[in-house]
C-alpha cells in the first residue's frame, strides 16, 4: 500500500491526537458550546490535502474516538465523520484551488452536514438535543478553517 | 467517481464509494449494537480503555495544577482551613451523636414489620476527571469503573446530597448522569409531609422541576425534597432518604391543573470534584481487599440478627466485615461511614 515514501502518517496521527485532546480539554461552560470541532477539521484537512495519508480510515477511527470521549452512542460521530470525509475527499481537487473564502463556505457546508447527521442520530437514539447553539459549531469551525490550514500545512511538505 | 479515481498523483485508489459504504455500515452496526445490545456485548467497557490515555493526558495538567496550588499555600491559609474544618467536624459530630441510636431503632421498628430496608450503605469515593463530555448532556467522567464494582444505575452522591447515577461503566472509569440532565428523573418525596412525586432535570445545573404535582398539592418554598427510595427494587435506583434539594419557587396558575415547582439541588452539581458511589444492591459486588489486611480470625458465621446490627460497630471493623460479607450472607453488609 505505502510504496511512496512521500506519504508520512506520523504528522497525521499526531495532529489527530492533539485535536482529540482539544476536544475534551475542560472549558468554562459558557465557552463549551462554541468549542469548534477541531478533530473534524483536522480530518477534513487531511482528506483534502493528502487523501492517501489517512483517508476514510482516519475519519472512521477519529469519529469512534470522539464517540468514546464524548460518551455518546458508539458509531454516531464515526458515521457522520465518515460520510462527510468521503464528501470532502470527493471534492478535494476543487477545494484545493478554491479561494480561502470559498474554502470556508465549503467547510461550513461539510460541518453543517456533519452536525445534522449527529443531530439526527441523537434524535433516533432517544436523546434529542434541540438547543439552537449546536448549529453555532459549524460557523465557528468555518471561521477557524484558515487557521487550521495555516498550522497543518506546516506539517507536510508540499 | 471514475473521473477522479486516477486524477490523484498517486494512482490507484480503491473505490472511495466502496470504502465509504463499508465504514458507514460498520458505524450503523455499532450504533445498533451499542443501543440495543449494550448488556450483551460489553464492547464499550473495553473500548473505553483505549480512550483513557488521552483523557488522563488532558486531565493531568489540571490535576498537577491543583496539586501545585495545594502544596504552595501559606501557613495562615492552612490554619484558617484547619479552624474551619474543625468547626465543621464538630458540628457534624454533634449531629451524628444520636445517629447510631436512631439507626438501630429504625431497623428494630422495620424488622417488626418484616420490612428490612437498610439505613446504612456502603460507599466508595471517586474523583471527577478534568475532561469535558458532550456539552449538551449533563454528564461527568469518574475515575472508578467496573473494576471497583461500580455498576450501571448506581446512585452517586456528593457531600450535599444526591448527585446522579451511573450511566455507563468502563473498566477503569465510568460516566455519571447528573440529576439535572434534561432526560433524568428521580423519585422523590417531600420531607415535611411525605408527598411522593418525581423530580426532573432541566438541563440547567442550578434547577430541577417537580412537574407532576397538582396546584392543590401541599408544597411550600423551603421544603426539603428527599429521595423516596421507590424503584430501588431492581439493581438500579436511589436509596431512600438522601436530600435532593429545596423548593425555591411554587407557581400556581389557577387555569392549569399542575403546579410549576422549582427545586435548587442540594448537591453542588457544577462544583463538586469528589463523589460517593453508594451500594444498595442485595449482593454486594466484589470488593477490592487491601493487601495489607491482616488475616481474618476464623469466627463461626453467625446469622446476623438484624436487631443488634452494625449500629454499635466501630468504623474500623467495617472493612474485614465487608470482605467476609461476600459469602457470609446475601444481605448487603456494609461499613457505615458515619
Amino acid at each position: 500500500m505505502m510504496r511512496e515514501s512521500r506519504i508520512r502518517r506520523i504528522p497525521v496521527v499526531l495532529s489527530a491526537l492533539v485535536a482529540l485532546a482539544l476536544a475534551i480539554v475542560p472549558l468554562p461552560s459558557v465557552l463549551e458550546t462554541v468549542r469548534p470541532d477541531f478533530l473534524v477539521l483536522v480530518v477534513f484537512y487531511w482528506c483534502i490535502a493528502q487523501p492517501r495519508a489517512g483517508g476514510l480510515s482516519l475519519a472512521f477511527f477519529s469519529g469512534l474516538a470522539l464517540d468514546l470521549v464524548n460518551g455518546v452512542v458508539l458509531g454516531q460521530h464515526a458515521l457522520a465523520l465518515t460520510l462527510m470525509a468521503a464528501w470532502a475527499t470527493n471534492l478535494r481537487l476543487r477545494i484545493r484551488v478554491f479561494s480561502i473564502l470559498s474554502q470556508c463556505l465549503t467547510v461550513f457546508a461539510l460541518l453543517t452536514g456533519y452536525q445534522f447527521i449527529i443531530f439526527w442520530i441523537d434524535g433516533a437514539t432517544g436523546n434529542p438535543v434541540t438547543a439552537y447553539s449546536r448549529w453555532l459549531a459549524p460557523v465557528i469551525g468555518a471561521l477557524i478553517w484558515p487557521l487550521m490550514v495555516g498550522v497543518l500545512s506546516k506539517l507536510h511538505e508540499r | 467517481m471514475v473521473a477522479f479515481r486516477n486524477a490523484d498523483s498517486s494512482g490507484r485508489q480503491t473505490g472511495l464509494l466502496l470504502r465509504c459504504v463499508l465504514y458507514c455500515l460498520l458505524a450503523l452496526g455499532l450504533i445498533i449494537v451499542d443501543k440495543r445490545y449494550q448488556n450483551l456485548l460489553r464492547i464499550r467497557e473495553w473500548l473505553s480503555l483505549a480512550a483513557l490515555p488521552v483523557q488522563v493526558a488532558v486531565a493531568s495538567p489540571f490535576q498537577g495544577w491543583d496539586w501545585f496550588r495545594q502544596s504552595v499555600t501559606t501557613r495562615d491559609a492552612l490554619r484558617a482551613d484547619k479552624a474551619r474544618l474543625e468547626g465543621e467536624l464538630r458540628l457534624a459530630e454533634f449531629k451524628l451523636q444520636r445517629f447510631d441510636a436512631l439507626e438501630a431503632e429504625t431497623e428494630r421498628l422495620r424488622s417488626l414489620r418484616d420490612n428490612t430496608a437498610k439505613v446504612s450503605d456502603r460507599f466508595l469515593v471517586g474523583d471527577i476527571y478534568h475532561v469535558d463530555l458532550d456539552p449538551y448532556r449533563e454528564r461527568v467522567l469518574i475515575d472508578k469503573g467496573a473494576r471497583d464494582g461500580v455498576y450501571v444505575g448506581q446512585a452517586v452522591l456528593d457531600a450535599g446530597g444526591v448527585f446522579g447515577q451511573v450511566a455507563r461503566v468502563g473498566q477503569l472509569n465510568s460516566e455519571v448522569i447528573l440529576i439535572s440532565d434534561a432526560t433524568h428523573a428521580i423519585p422523590v418525596q417531600i420531607n415535611r409531609n411525605g408527598l411522593r412525586t418525581i423530580a426532573e432535570g432541566t438541563g440547567d445545573t442550578g434547577k430541577l422541576k417537580l412537574p407532576y404535582l397538582p396546584t392543590s398539592a401541599d408544597v411550600q418554598v423551603g421544603d426539603l425534597i428527599v429521595t423516596s427510595g421507590l424503584g430501588t427494587t431492581t439493581d438500579s435506583g436511589f436509596p431512600a432518604g438522601y436530600p435532593v434539594g429545596t423548593v425555591t419557587e411554587v407557581k400556581r396558575d389557577p387555569s392549569q391543573s399542575l403546579a410549576d415547582i422549582d427545586i435548587k439541588p442540594a448537591a453542588a452539581l457544577d462544583r463538586s470534584r469528589q463523589l460517593m458511589f453508594v451500594w444498595t444492591k442485595a449482593t454486594p459486588p466484589p470488593i477490592p481487599v487491601p493487601a495489607a489486611l491482616p488475616p481474618e480470625p476464623k469466627e463461626p458465621r453467625q446469622p446476623k440478627a438484624s436487631k443488634s446490627k452494625a449500629a454499635a460497630k466501630p468504623a474500623e471493623a467495617a472493612k474485614p466485615a465487608e470482605a467476609q460479607a461476600k459469602d457470609a450472607d446475601a444481605q448487603p453488609k456494609t461499613g457505615t461511614t458515619p
